[in-house]
């Protein structure tokens, strides 16, 4: 899943950067098939490239 | 007894009038209506859609990532505006959404919202990194188009988990409550 493979990349990250409404970084999935997105990154930290995601494993 | 105003194909208008002081609007031959007796906007009932829907199958969301609901089943679906979890009346006005999702497991954190036309419109109750909280709701208005704008509920939960596909438990209703 794409939250746990950022997780992995930075494990830094806490809860309160993933907050729904308060959160600098938000996920999104429109059930299209598609999976999990990154909708928004402003966090300060550089938004993972979709290399780094796939190199993650076990997440 | 009424005074009666009918649209005919063959006649055009015609009306019919008597000493009752009711009013009544007829079109065709066979749908009347009476014009309420009320100050200000009158609204007649007819063509107001309203859908109510639930999950046909338990849904699994990813930790934190604000997902789109899933309600393959409908309990009603007036105007046969409801489909694919998506709401895109035929009508044009002024809508009342609501929605409630119910976690599986234990549950301290996460928003409900509507979004409309792929674009977050209103998020509902929300909580945060709490204990023995109630799973989110929320209900808006919302004014459609009646050709292009379409409405989807979201959920996310900090915990990622599945969704009860109970009707009781998750679910998504909407009603026109005012024309354009």
């Amino acid at each position: 899943m794409l939250y746990e493979k950022i997780k992995t990349l930075y494990p830094e990250l806490t809860a309160e950067d993933f907050d729904f409404i308060k959160g600098t970084i938000l996920l999104q999935n429109d059930s299209d098939g598609k999976g999990d997105y990154i909708a928004k990154w402003e966090h300060s930290l550089p938004r993972p490239t979709q290399e780094q995601l796939d190199a993650v494993t076990g997440a | 007894m009424a005074s009666i105003i009918t649209a005919t194909v063959s006649s055009g208008l015609t009306q019919q009038a008597d000493n009752s002081g009711v009013l009544q609007l007829a079109s065709g031959t066979g749908n009347l209506v009476t014009v309420p007796s009320v100050t200000g906007t009158a609204m007649v009932s007819g063509n107001m859609p309203a859908f109510s829907a639930y999950p046909s199958v338990a849904q699994t969301l990813s930790s934190s990532t604000i997902t789109k609901i899933l309600f393959g089943t409908e309990e009603f679906d007036t105007n046969n505006n409801f489909a694919n979890s998506t709401f895109t009346p035929t009508v044009a006005g002024y809508y009342q959404v609501q929605g409630h999702i119910q976690p599986d497991a234990s549950y301290s954190a996460g928003v409900v919202a509507i979004y409309k036309n792929g674009s977050l419109y209103k998020y509902g109750s929300y909580n945060a990194n709490a204990t023995g909280v109630a799973p989110p709701s929320m209900s808006c208005l919302v004014y459609c188009n009646g050709t292009t704008d379409y409405i989807e509920f979201y959920a996310s939960v900090q915990t990622g988990q599945s969704l009860s596909a109970s009707s009781t438990f998750t679910w998504f209703q909407g009603c026109m409550v005012r024309g354009a």
